[in-house]
């Protein structure tokens, strides 16, 4: 019967590569020609809040939590505006998620506060009746790594532009800077500096102190990036 | 020597097979485990509070995914290549050194891989991009074993001695190129350690692309690697298995022929179905909604293609619980690849995504089609590997019917959770305020939480009475002659 | 019947109704949104036609018997027909590979679809709907459509009771508590309560004129005491000595000077809700997803809890 292709591994697999990659091609490569560029107000994230997206990612917490608004009336309505492309222009990797067991997170820096979530991280349940979220306690113990926060501001500046230590415009018309410190000591006192901004409306006693100490526990850092999601 | 029986070699084949019956009951325990922590959060705890960094359920939940898709399915799959490949080009691992060397060391450095992985996820090391969560020192060895597996098909293809490629070769090649161009492309990362002169943790990376574009070269893989670990290997198996088994012809040549090179060509395009409504542009949007729902024909036709080769065959379904599960299997392939394309749709999706929905369409796929794939190739590979009949086919048959409950009771549960759940999200009240606040979406899930929880532990018991049958086999089946293992295989009451 | 198509039959019925069940059970059911409609057409759809399809299959294991020439090759023993392709599968790929054609070439650019142009259709349409219906509620319907608005938005943090949680936000019971009267005095306000900065100055600017010194530690526990009680028991003298010049003899504010700590009043909740709270107990946000009518709504709704 007809089995030319068959008979011809090489050419067979060829084919095979040729027909799948095609698509690929099509759908791959306008995204190396066009990345989105940021929308006003979209800005790098800070040292503190990096290592804060970093425990995110650590604990999966994009396992439950999305972050990309749709654009119906119901979504808006509960989070507010729908994401925009631009807004996402500094996130690798992204973090849209593919299940919400529990709510969007896109904005989630506008209706929830530094103690609120000190509250929530602890034990969902108790601000959240009937919540299936798990508890973190030992973020407020574990130490945040600054250090790799750092070394990958330093990557994505180098590598992608990211621009740090540029004014960047903001939705009022003003303009804000992110700082890259020269030196990772200089990142560390930057970081404990944003942490004790977040530790001072917090309650708890095993934070503030480790704080004192010029530590910084996984939960300050986690909170900044929270609150920097608008 | 011509005239003479081929002497296949299995020792690889078995070493897979092993390692796919341990890592389908680690990766489905700890599915379970999961299903239990959604049920009730308690077990999150469950090991005390000192270790819930490790049991919670967002640390363990990549574990399941890798555990069962680079685990327990990749393993089935390598277990029956290094099966199938020797038969159907009539060629044996003895007949060259170099492979037979390649594939052992195809093994254990997969074995080192999976190890690798099961630290560094409990670790929280982790790029967070589904199912390719892995760092990039991982990726570089995961790179290194799949470059052995390709060495070792064409290694046997260049040394066969039937010349024409049979179906299920076809779809293994597929398997390899595809998940190579995927893998390579979504795991472009930059290690952040030497570009910043030493500085953090060595093994960190960033992704190469940003947001939007980082989404969709992500769910181009995230599609494909579906497609690609979870269709193609498997259709790689039935096309063998089936006929194999029940000693029928398959049914219609140009019928494989279109299907395989359709899905192909199709596939591809589809995976902008993961990013519905989502800022990726709109054309890209349809094109993946268009090329969805003309995927179910080519999907449709190679499980047709298996239902039709087994016409005037009831008997044999009747009677084998082998071949009960291939005939299962095909169906919940269609089931699955009729649900996607229509939660493809974009109204559709608009209520599916984000909810349990899809966490029930991809369990109709995986366990009502994967899983019971993997099970009945081993089950058919046993005794010819042992040279033992299959211990007990009452077990056999015990087992396919509590699987067959347990996958109805998980995606019927998760289906109606998912409907309930995305429409309670976008319900507004008489005042046209939001209808329900988040966590009164949450509370009603509990009861098909729970209902997953029995599905999932009883389709975990099939697992565990298949490996008892299996190890039987091993060990204490009757042994039997060459004669017997032409079709049916032979098993004891 | 066959008894297939019995159990094919049963085991739809099953998923059909446990859906529809489901959905009866939410608020409003389908809600006549065109999207839950396509939803459940499609997840039936999904049932019906796999179950169909897979039981005229099943049938022809049945009843039908394996024919065809076979192919010259042969593979491990495995032979194969050189069947036709079934003619239902090749009529619709070629259907459906057509179809795609020409939607993407020319249904789709024809159409002009835009996510963000259905989205802008959308809202204009609840709006005007719901606008509508806005007239009608006052009263004790404001005050229900005030309790919807806080059950989805405001239950996390003060509870599903209102009750502050153990003080892990504002108890709206109550005008305001103790604690946060002692926090005020001591530490001073600046929370845009008036809709402007206008802040209250701490306890070293406070004077009680009767005493004509600053307020000591003993009188603002006592005058705390009496604002949180609803302005009763001991401290009258001390507030209308130090706090009645601006917050007016009875407590209930003067317009543009200082706010009402008697009774909740619209304008003082749609400031917290428009420049968020910070005190004694934590911070409130700031809410912006609600519109005037929901604001109005959910501040009826508080203003009812104390009274
Ligand atoms: C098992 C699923 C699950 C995991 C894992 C999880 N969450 Fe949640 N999360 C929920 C659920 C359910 C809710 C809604 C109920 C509640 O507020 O507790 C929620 C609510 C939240 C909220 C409140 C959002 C809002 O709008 O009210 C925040 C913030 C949050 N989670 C952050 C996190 C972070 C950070 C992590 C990871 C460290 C995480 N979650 C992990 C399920 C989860
Ligand atoms: C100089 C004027 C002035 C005086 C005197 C004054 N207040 Fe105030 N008070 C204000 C203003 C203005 C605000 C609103 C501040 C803001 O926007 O946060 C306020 C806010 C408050 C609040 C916060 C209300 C809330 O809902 O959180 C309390 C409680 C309060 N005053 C109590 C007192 C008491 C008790 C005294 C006397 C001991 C006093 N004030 C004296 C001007 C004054
Ligand atoms: C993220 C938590 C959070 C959310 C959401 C929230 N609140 Fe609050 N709210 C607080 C906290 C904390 C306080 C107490 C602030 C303080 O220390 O005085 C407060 C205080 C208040 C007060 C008291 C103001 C006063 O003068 O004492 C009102 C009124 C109020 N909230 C209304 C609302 C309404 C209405 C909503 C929903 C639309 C809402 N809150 C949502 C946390 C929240
Ligand atoms: C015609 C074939 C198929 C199509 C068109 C399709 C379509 C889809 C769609 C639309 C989603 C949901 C995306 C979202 O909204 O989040 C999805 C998710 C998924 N499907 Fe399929 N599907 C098909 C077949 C299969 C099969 C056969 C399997 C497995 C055996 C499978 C496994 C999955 C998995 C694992 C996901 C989850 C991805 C995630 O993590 O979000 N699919 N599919
Ligand atoms: C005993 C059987 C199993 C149980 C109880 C189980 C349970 C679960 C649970 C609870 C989740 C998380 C869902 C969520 O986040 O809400 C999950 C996800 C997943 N499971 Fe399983 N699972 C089982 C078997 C399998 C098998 C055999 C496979 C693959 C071969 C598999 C593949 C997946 C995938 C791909 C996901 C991710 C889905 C998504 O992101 O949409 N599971 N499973
Ligand atoms: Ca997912
Ligand atoms: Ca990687
Ligand atoms: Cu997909």
């Amino acid at each position: 019967m007809f089995h030319w292709l068959e008979k011809r591994p090489f050419l067979f697999a060829v084919g095979v590569f040729v027909t799948i990659a095609f698509a690929g091609l099509i759908e791959i490569l306008p995204d190396f020609a066009k990345a989105s560029r940021p929308v006003i107000g979209t800005k790098p994230y800070s040292v503190l809040e990096l290592a804060g997206r970093h425990v995110y990612i650590k604990n999966s917490c994009n396992a439950c939590h999305s972050q990309l608004i749709r654009p119906f009336k119901a979504e808006t309505d509960r989070y507010g505006h729908y994401s925009l492309s631009g807004e996402y222009a500094y996130d690798r990797p992204f973090l849209w998620g593919s299940k919400r067991t529990g709510p969007d997170l896109m904005r989630v820096g506008n209706y929830r506060t530094t103690d609120w979530h000190e509250h929530h991280m602890k034990n969902p349940a108790s601000v959240v009746p009937g919540s299936i979220m798990p508890g973190y306690p030992w973020m407020f113990t574990n130490a945040a790594d600054i250090d790799t926060a750092y070394a990958e501001m330093l990557t994505v500046k180098n590598v992608f532009n990211v621009p740090y230590n540029k004014p960047i415009p903001t939705k009022d018309g003003g303009t804000v800077t992110v700082k890259l410190p020269d030196t990772l000591d200089g990142a560390k006192a930057e970081a404990l500096k944003e942490a004790k901004a977040v530790a001072a409306d917090m309650k708890s006693k095993e934070v503030k102190d480790m704080v004192a100490r010029g530590e910084i526990p996984e939960i300050v850092a986690l909170i900044a990036y929270l609150n920097s999601l608008k | 020597m011509e005239n003479r029986p081929l002497e296949y070699d299995y020792t690889v084949a078995k070493m897979f097979m092993f390692m796919a019956i341990v890592l389908g009951i680690v990766g489905m325990t700890i599915g379970v485990v999961l299903a239990l922590e959604l049920a009730f959060p308690g077990v999150n705890t469950i090991l005390g509070s000192g270790v819930a960094e490790f049991t919670n359920f967002s640390r363990l939940r990549p574990l399941h995914t890798d555990a069962v898709a680079y685990g327990f399915t990749l393993s089935g799959i390598w277990a029956t290549w290094y099966y199938v490949g020797q038969r159907v080009l009539k060629v044996s691992l003895k007949e060259s050194s170099f492979l037979m060397a390649v594939a052992k060391l195809h093994f254990w450095l997969y074995v080192l891989v999976v190890a690798a992985v099961v630290v560094s996820l409990f670790a929280g090391i982790t790029t967070s991009k589904e199912y390719a969560e892995f760092e990039w020192p991982i990726d570089i060895a995961v790179v290194v074993v799949w470059v052995l597996w390709g060495v070792s098909i064409f290694g046997l293809i260049g040394i066969r001695r039937e010349k024409a490629l049979y179906i299920s070769v076809w779809y293994y090649i597929a398997t390899f190129l595809g998940v190579a161009m995927l893998y390579l492309f979504n795991n472009m990362e930059v290690p952040t350690y030497f570009v910043s002169g030493g500085i953090g943790a060595w093994y960190h990376s960033v992704s190469m692309y940003a947001g939007t574009n980082d989404a969709l070269v992500q769910w181009w893989f995230g599609h494909n690697a579906v497609a690609f670990v979870f269709t193609v290997p498997i259709i790689a198996m039935i096309y063998y298995f089936l006929p194999k088994e029940s000693g029928q012809a398959v049914y219609s040549y140009k019928l494989s022929l279109l299907a395989f090179w359709g899905l192909m060509f199709v596939y591809l395009w589809a995976g902008g179905h993961h990013l519905l409504y989502s800022t990726v542009p709109d054309w890209m949007q349809t094109m993946g909604s268009i090329f969805s729902v003309i995927l179910i024909l080519p999907s449709w036709g190679s499980a047709i293609n298996m239902l039709l080769t087994m016409k005037g065959e009831w008997q044999q379904v009747a009677n084998s619980p082998l071949i009960k599960f291939m005939v299962l299997a095909s169906t919940f392939y269609m089931f699955s690849t009729l649900e996607g394309p229509i939660q493809a749709i974009k109204s559709v999706n608009a209520i599916a995504h984000f909810t349990d929905w899809i966490v029930g369409h991809v369990h109709d796929g995986v366990l009502g089609w994967v899983a019971f794939m993997v099970i009945a190739a081993l089950y058919h590979m046993a005794p010819r590997v042992f040279k033992r009949e299959i211990y007990s086919k009452s077990l056999m048959n015990a087992q396919f019917w509590i699987q067959t409950l347990g996958v109805v009771l998980y995606f019927s549960s998760m289906w109606i959770a998912g409907i309930t759940q995305g429409m309670m999200w976008r319900a507004h009240d008489e005042f046209g305020n939001l209808a329900y606040s988040f966590i009164d979406t949450v509370t009603v899930l509990h009861p098909y939480y729970t209902i997953r929880a029995v599905g999932g532990l009883l389709y975990l018991v099939g697992m565990f009475m298949w490996a008892y049958n299996m190890y039987k086999t091993a060990t204490a089946g009757r042994a039997v002659e060459e004669a017997e293992l032409k079709n049916a295989s032979p098993m004891g009451a | 019947m066959n008894k297939l198509y019995l159990w094919g039959g049963i085991f739809s019925v099953a998923l059909v109704g446990a859906t529809y069940a489901a959905i009866g059970m939410t608020k409003g059911g389908l809600n006549g949104d065109i999207v839950n409609i396509l939803a459940v057409l499609g997840a039936i759809a999904i049932a019906l036609i796999t179950i169909w399809v897979v039981v005229k299959y099943v049938r022809q294991m049945q009843t039908d018997t394996a024919t065809g020439e076979l192919a010259e090759e042969n593979w491990d023993g495995i032979g194969e027909y050189k069947n036709d392709l079934p003619i239902g599968w090749a009529v619709m790929f070629m259907a459906l590979n057509i179809w795609g054609f020409w939607y993407f070439i020319v249904g789709y650019p024809v159409n002009a679809f835009s996510q963000i142009g259905q989205y802008n259709d959308e809202v204009a349409e609840k709006n005007a709907k719901f606008q509508a219906v806005y007239a009608d509620i006052k009263g004790e319907r404001l005050v229900e459509m005030g309790e919807s608005v806080f059950i989805a938005n405001c239950t996390v943090c003060h509870g599903i009771n209102a009750d502050g949680m153990d003080g892990k936000a504002a108890n709206l019971n109550q005008r305001i508590e103790k604690k946060t009267v002692k926090y005020v005095i001591n530490h001073g306000s600046n929370n845009h309560l008036l809709g402007m900065e206008m802040p209250m100055p701490d306890r070293n600017g406070l004077f009680n004129a009767n005493t004509g010194a600053l307020i000591t530690d003993a009188e603002i526990d006592t005058v705390a005491s009496y604002v949180a009680n609803g302005f009763q028991g001991a401290g009258a003298d001390i507030f209308a000595g130090t706090c009645a010049g601006c917050h007016g003899a009875d407590g209930r504010g003067i317009a543009g000077v200082a706010p009402n700590l008697r009774e909740f009043t619209p304008e003082l909740i749609a400031n917290v809700l428009a420049h968020s709270k910070k005190g004694a107990i934590g911070k409130m946000p700031a809410i912006d997803v609600l519109n005037k009518k929901q604001t109005e709504a959910v501040a009826a709704y508080i203003i009812s809890l104390s009274k």
